[in-house]
């Protein structure tokens, strides 16, 4: 039998404190290979797990290894490892072309010209290579920035909220290219505050609540656990008594309530079986369904869910 | 290291900055002037203690330096561009190094251009008491540039703590407080003046030529060790 591969990162009861506000408090984990999503609202102390994960913040306790070694301090490893911060400044009176050649030289490349191209090709922004950066839009800034982040062929990127910013056709070119990076057998880890955002890239999911470590593991596993929490619904409609006494009968109903105003409040246990068999009863029943509004849907509450849970 | 030297330049060379550096520079050249045609002709002495101690070593030379040394890291913290250099495989002191050096590259001309025709308009065209200044002047550069370029790495204050630094400093107690020359760049300056032209420049309650040789490579890699020291151990924004 095969021993299981090393992780490329290792983090192992990382806690960061500031003063009396701690914002990591002793998380533990490993990353492998693929796309892995590190998600939580904000405020939740992604950011800061990622700093200490790329060396650029130190830990108040706990180590972080990536590829074996101590990330902090330690200047040659960054030779294997891409980083995206969150922030989106840039050198404004640099040219595209000339950021992401200013990053091939400090991470030593030889034939610049030729990794410069294809970071550039990879994001999509020849036509803008020879602007200067001050005049790009946020999408086209962070994808330049994730040119030079590329430009060295890292086998492990860390991107902190890479698709901020980013408008619809940007975000699938950029899912793409990830999913294709990945694909090569890269390490990916990505941290966002959208759910949808995550699922759609990543294999494995580390979600982080108030510094600490609420859930990890295959992403569906973790969604099907979010389909079964309690659910509350508003419903504004053309008969609130008449929706009300058909909601009561649903199985995956645990109570109805119609406000003094008018609305109706579902609390169910099964979000997608309400999404389903509302539509058919308000059909049913001749109602017009004026608004739906899922009144705890927050990653907020999907959290709070996870960490109570 | 070039990389992170030509981007310091280009970061650094900002229009309204060299109009600042510019004005700086030529206060002491037009001292020198107005002195030199005054009803009452100042003594060597006199001229020294004025414009190229006071004016020159003391604030001229450390405002125009400031201006361009704490900018070096600051910005790049400000702006949070500065992890764009240390993420990349290259150790610490191949950041700051260039830095230093291009903080030098650019306030360098400007105070050794001023120090160079004040000098030369108060002593007629003597070429070794030129050079005697605009030695010390570049010297002196050298060593606020190391200082101000550790200062933008330790504080987001940088410009007003540099400031205090001149005033108090450089300005007030090393100037009554004859033991505080052995700590004060501007000394170290005029120190550096007077051996390399002592037929020139009376001696004094200065820092010996030897002293000051030794306390200037002692400044210049004091501060250059702790700025590539703060940038291993500071958490980069």
């Amino acid at each position: 039998m095969m021993a299981p591969a090393a992780p490329v990162i290792r983090v192992d009861g990382v806690s960061r404190w500031f003063g009396s506000v701690v914002a990591v408090s002793d998380v533990t984990f490993d990353v492998t290979p693929g796309i892995t999503g590190l998600l939580g609202p904000n405020g939740a102390g992604k950011t800061t797990l990622l700093r200490m994960m790329t060396g650029l913040a130190d830990v108040s306790s706990g180590s972080v290894k990536v590829f074996g070694q101590s990330v902090r301090d330690n200047p040659p490893l960054y030779q294997r490892m891409g980083v995206m911060s969150e922030h989106e400044s840039v050198y404004g009176f640099m040219k595209g072309r000339e950021f992401v050649r200013m990053m091939a030289k400090l991470h030593g490349m030889e034939r610049i010209d030729e990794a410069v191209d294809r970071a550039i090709d990879l994001v999509d922004l020849a036509d803008a290579q020879h602007r200067p950066m001050r005049t790009y839009s946020r999408g086209m800034r962070q994808r330049m920035r994730l040119a030079g982040t590329l430009v060295h062929d890292p086998e492990l990127l860390i991107l902190d909220e890479p698709l901020n910013g980013a408008d619809p056709r940007q975000r699938v070119h950029f899912k793409r290219l990830l999913q294709k990076l990945a694909a090569e057998g890269r390490t990916i880890v990505l941290s966002s505050h959208i759910l949808e955002e995550v699922e759609e890239l990543a294999d494995t999911v580390l979600l982080i609540v108030n510094g600490k470590l609420a859930a990890s593991g295959e992403f569906h596993a973790i969604r099907a656990a979010l389909n079964q929490r309690a659910y509350h619904v508003k419903v504004v409609c053309s008969d609130p008594r008449g929706l009300a006494s058909a909601a009561v009968g649903l199985s995956s109903v645990d109570a109805v309530h119609v406000d003094p105003d008018g609305g109706v409040l579902i609390l169910s246990r099964n979000v997608l079986d309400v999404q389903v068999e509302l539509p058919r009863l308000a059909q049913a029943g001749g109602i017009s369904l004026r608004r739906v509004e899922p009144l705890d849907d927050s990653l907020e509450s999907v959290f709070g869910y996870l960490v109570e849970g | 290291m070039g990389a992170v030297y030509s981007l310091t330049l280009r970061q650094l060379s900002g229009k309204w900055r060299l109009v600042i550096m510019t004005v700086l520079a030529a206060l002491p050249v037009l001292i020198a002037v107005l002195m030199l045609h005054s009803a009452h002709a100042s003594s060597v002495k006199n001229f020294e203690d004025v414009v190229l101690s006071t004016m020159l070593a003391g604030s001229i030379a450390p405002l125009v330096v400031l201006a361009i040394g704490a900018a070096a890291f600051a910005n790049e913290v400000e702006d949070r561009t500065l992890a764009n250099l240390t993420l990349a495989p290259i150790p610490r002191w191949k950041i700051v190094l260039p830095k230093l050096l291009a903080t030098i590259t650019i306030a360098g001309p400007f105070v050794a251009v001023s120090a160079l025709l004040t000098s030369y308009v108060a002593f007629l065209g003597d070429a070794r008491a030129v050079l005697a200044v605009t030695m010390s002047a570049l010297v002196g550069v050298a060593l606020y540039a190391s200082a101000f370029v550790w200062l933008g790495l330790v504080s987001t204050q940088a410009i007003g703590l540099g400031l205090l630094y001149i005033v108090l400093w450089e300005g007030f107690f090393s100037g009554f407080v004859s033991g505080i020359r052995l700590l004060s760049i501007r000394y170290y300056a005029i120190g550096l003046m007077h051996g390399l032209d002592p037929r020139r420049f009376a001696t004094g309650n200065n820092v010996s030529f030897g002293a000051a040789i030794a306390l200037c490579a002692v400044v210049f890699a004091g501060f250059l060790l702790l700025a590539v020291r703060r940038l291993r151990r500071m958490d980069v924004p």
